[in-house]
């Protein structure tokens, strides 16, 4: 009995004391950081940009006053000569503990990018409490730190809006794509695709913007707008994709889920509005003479969304017409996608990884000059397969009579 | 003063060989004299006054019997207890309106009171005092004469009894609504309603030196393990105790473990809950004087399993059973997970919420674990003070009780909203779960889960419900492991525990209570559409 009790008792202090993190933190002892933003400074060096939640402040927490007047989040900075100096450093000026684990936005400045962000994203996944789901933008046209000082109207914490934005537009519109850390890493990582951010820009008075009074007015004075992808060649931002060439790269990577498609009908431009609802893309890679080509075949399904021009949908040739176009439309849109990144020589898709899967043995030779003198001569084959899956309530516009 | 006599008694009782015989002089020990009833009626009398203190309660009537009204006699009984009309019509009237045949001896005299006289169901000659005094405190009449050394009881027990109400605890909405009482013989009478058969069996003991309190151990031969049936009795016969008052008093003396917050016998207050569990191999124990009656063994999985979980069909019989299995672990660490989560593991948190905590958080002056333990505190003063205030003043506890926890308390700054609400939760799923044992069993492991929460996170609350786990497992009531069907695993009992399979599908009895008998219904008991065939009724109710 006593040996059994000593037994017992041993193992109950193994269990207590060998317990691993166990370190208490009240709630009213950490400063949540909702964004980091990452800038450089003149003269050189990392400056880190805080984006903490002012609990009391942000909508729904009503209780006991505080809420009205203050602004939702508020900003620290620091410099250092790396990112976690500089995060050490900023403790100087908060009152409580950084906390890392509610990070959900990454901006990086243009600047930086430009110059690499292989260094940066080893301190944040090295992190405990720094997520690798966390999103990462690049900061256009402005610093990450005004950025993330523009305060917000619908959502009120400002990187809570762009990652919303992301991943809505994403969704619904496929120009811009949502990228985590670990998204980021991974690429930098393979030999076989580069790393692309979405950007974000701010569209207004920057000023003006940083003020409560940007929320109170129906048009804010400075808003956050999410614009163009980034495209990256070893950890370094080479070039940047828009609008319609923008949606090209997420149709080669498969990552469209609805959009929407302006055709020409007749010499009228923009005459038909195509709204996809579900597409499919898939890439093969195919060797030839030891010679990769890629085949991408794209696969989109939708419904006729706004007609400006007399089409008669009861005929069946002319949506199959109309379908044609819309093919050609996207595959446009692909054909220039590609083109831009075989100009900044940077294999933003992923061939090579797709190149990798089905010949393994001639992408180890061919590895080390993929991007270099591979990739920009790729015969890359696009077949696009659209269908008009309803022309919803109408089948003759309005307009037919005129 | 009682109790030192019982504790002398206890002493001197080791040494005798029987139980029979050591209750016998138990009650000698009193004033009860030890001699036999003596001849003279004056001189009885005369000691029954004596050793009931005169007590006011206890009516002598006086009278003569006999063909020239010669022998003098008394009825002497308890006011209330015994059934005054009875007493009167029965035993009074006739003893003393009857002709005595000139030719009996007075000897002959009681045996023909006995025989020819007294009009009542159970008559007893007796010859000892403690006999005498014995049946006197139960209720029955007793007839002495004078010149006779021994005396008659008349059974004539009666008087007020609550009547059968629907019981409070354990409400159904579709079931009998009977209840049982503080009577034992109408309880038991309950159960012989429900479970027609010769085979259900009961046996009466006395427990309790002083109180002689009547304890009935109810079994169905042949489907009661033998084995258990010995061991309650075994228990039962062991105790020895001044008074017995509630069944509690028994379990907590036949109980197998003591030092668990698990109960390890199940008590109920409904004769269908009684029945089903006799048919299931249980043993049931009727205590005089309470409507609680104990069932034995109990498993963890038993205090789960409400009565309507069998009246009502099997899929939301189901679904409430995993409820409440989910219930009774919520009623456990909701306040435990609320600690861990917001003072160790907040990035468990999704975002929006922690932020949301955070803020209610800002303005309260104290850790996250003092604010759950005071809140909890608050919420076990409000519920004692609940349960035992007068009815009238218990709407007065619980208008403040809302006002200053749910709204002041909030509003001063004193806690969060948020531990309000974990509070609420912990509080509703504790009176949600059906037994109310196994819910206080629960209200303290919750606290020392608390603890743990606040001092080591999630990895506290896991070892604590790891160390709870092995203490349940290793529990037995009446040498049935309490886990099982569980553990050990017992696949033909599992369709009773966190799910109820169809009734059809009730093929066997749980093996480890009922080990010989436990076939417990025909085959091809799933209806059929249109069938033909007449189903068989089955005997019993399914539980």
């Amino acid at each position: 009995m006593k040996r059994k009790m000593a037994m017992i008792f041993s193992l109950l202090l193994c269990a207590i004391t060998l317990s691993g993190c166990w370190s208490k933190k009240e709630l009213t002892d950490l400063a949540f950081v909702i964004a980091v933003g990452i800038d450089k400074t003149e003269d050189g060096k990392y400056m880190m940009i805080f984006q903490v939640v002012n609990p009391g402040n942000v909508a729904g927490a009503t209780q006991r006053g505080g809420g009205s007047g203050g602004v939702p989040v508020s900003i620290y900075k620091a410099t250092g000569d790396n990112v976690v100096e500089a995060s050490r450093k900023a403790s100087n000026k908060l009152s409580r503990l950084i906390y890392y684990a509610h990070t959900n936005l990454v901006v990086i400045s243009e600047e930086i990018a430009k110059e690499g962000v292989d260094g940066l994203l080893d301190a944040l996944e090295r992190n405990s409490q720094f997520r690798t789901t966390a999103m990462v933008v690049i900061a256009r046209h402005h610093s990450a730190e005004d950025v993330l000082k523009i305060l917000t109207p619908i959502d009120k914490i400002s990187a809570n809006q762009i990652i919303k934005t992301l991943q809505f537009s994403e969704k619904v519109w496929g120009q811009t794509l949502n990228v985590r850390v670990g998204d980021v890493i991974h690429d930098l990582d393979s030999a076989g695709k580069a790393p692309i951010i979405s950007g974000v820009e701010i569209v207004g008075a920057v000023k003006k913007g940083k003020r409560q009074t940007n929320v109170q007015a129906s048009e804010p004075d400075a808003r956050l707008n999410i614009n163009g992808i980034a495209m990256f060649k070893n950890g370094k931002l080479v070039g940047w994709v828009f609008g319609e060439t923008a949606r090209g790269v997420l149709w080669v990577m498969d990552k469209i889920e609805q959009t929407s498609i302006t055709v020409e009908w007749k010499r009228k431009k923009e005459a038909v509005a195509y709204k996809v609802v579900r597409a499919k893309t898939s890439v093969a890679a195919h060797m030839k003479n030891g010679k990769p080509s890629i085949s991408i075949r794209i696969k989109a399904e939708g419904d006729i969304g706004e007609s400006l021009v007399p089409i008669d949908f009861t005929n069946p040739m002319q949506i199959f017409a109309l379908e044609k176009k819309i093919e050609q439309t996207i595959k446009n849109e692909v054909v220039h996608a590609v083109g831009k990144a075989k100009k900044e020589k940077t294999d933003v898709f992923g061939f090579g990884n797709a190149v990798y899967r089905s010949y393994p043995r001639e992408w180890k030779k061919m590895k080390h000059v993929w991007d270099e003198s591979i990739f920009p001569q790729l015969e890359v084959n696009v077949t696009v397969d659209a269908f008009v899956r309803r022309t919803e309530l109408r089948t003759k516009p309005y307009i037919f009579g005129q | 003063m009682l109790f030192q006599w019982g504790l002398q008694k206890k002493q001197k009782e080791k040494k005798e060989p029987t139980i029979q015989q050591e209750r016998d002089q138990s009650g000698q020990a009193q004033d009860v004299p030890r001699e036999p009833i003596h001849s003279l009626l004056d001189v009885n009398l005369d000691i029954i006054r004596h050793t009931t203190g005169n007590s006011s309660d206890i009516v002598i009537r006086r009278f003569t019997i006999g063909q020239e009204r010669s022998i003098r006699a008394a009825l002497i009984f308890i006011d209330g207890l015994a059934d005054e009309k009875n007493v009167y019509q029965f035993l009074l009237e006739p003893l003393m309106a009857a002709t005595f045949p000139i030719s009996l001896s007075s000897k002959d005299t009681l045996s023909f009171v006995e025989k020819k006289l007294a009009a009542v169901g159970g008559i007893k000659r007796i010859s000892h005092w403690f006999d005498l005094f014995l049946a006197l405190t139960s209720g029955e009449t007793i007839i002495l004469l004078d010149g006779m050394p021994s005396a008659l009881s008349a059974s004539t027990k009666g008087g007020e009894t609550r009547a059968i109400q629907e019981p409070q605890t354990q409400l159904a909405i579709r079931g009998p609504r009977d209840g049982f009482t503080e009577s034992l013989r109408m309880n038991t009478a309950l159960i012989r309603r429900r479970i027609k058969n010769p085979n259900l069996w009961l046996e009466t003991l006395k427990i309790g030196e002083v109180t002689q309190t009547d304890v009935a151990i109810m079994y169905v031969k042949g489907i009661a393990n033998d084995d258990i049936v010995e061991e309650v009795k075994k228990r039962l016969r062991s105790i020895r105790i001044d008074s017995v008052l509630e069944s509690g008093d028994i379990e907590q003396l036949i109980e197998d473990q003591t030092f668990t917050t698990f109960p390890t016998m199940y008590h109920t207050e409904r004769p269908d809950v009684v029945a089903a569990n006799l048919l299931e191999g249980r043993v049931a124990i009727f205590v005089e004087g309470t409507p609680f009656v104990l069932v034995a063994p109990a498993l963890f999985i038993q205090f789960f399993q409400a009565v309507e979980d069998y009246y009502a069909r099997f899929d939301i019989a189901t679904a409430l059973r995993f409820l409440r299995v989910l219930i009774f672990f919520l009623s456990l660490v909701a306040p435990a997970i609320y600690i861990a989560a917001t003072t160790f593991h907040q990035e468990m948190i999704p975002t929006q919420l922690v932020i949301a905590i955070a803020a209610q958080r800002e303005a309260v002056p104290f850790p996250a674990f003092v604010e759950a333990l005071v809140m909890e505190v608050v919420f076990e003063i409000l519920r004692e003070a609940g349960v035992r205030l007068p009815r009238a003043v218990g709407q007065a506890v619980s208008i403040v009780g809302a006002l200053v926890i749910g709204q002041a308390a909030v509003e001063a700054g004193f806690v969060s909203s948020a531990m309000v609400i974990v509070v609420s939760i912990t509080a509703i799923a504790s009176f949600a779960t059906p037994s109310f044992a196994i819910a206080i069993s629960a209200r303290l492991i919750r606290f020392a889960l608390m603890f743990l929460a606040a001092m080591f996170g999630f990895y506290g609350i896991i070892m604590g419900i790891l160390v709870m786990t092995i203490h349940l497992c290793s529990l037995r009531s009446f040498g049935v492991p309490y886990m099982s069907p569980l553990a050990p695993f017992i696949p033909s009992n599992v369709g009773d525990t966190l799910f109820r399979v169809p009734t059809w599908a009730f093929k066997e009895r749980p093996r480890l209570i009922s080990q010989k008998n436990i076939v417990r219904q025909g085959e091809h008991q799933r209806p059929q559409p249109s069938s033909i065939n007449r189903q068989e009724e089955n005997e019993g109710e399914q539980s």
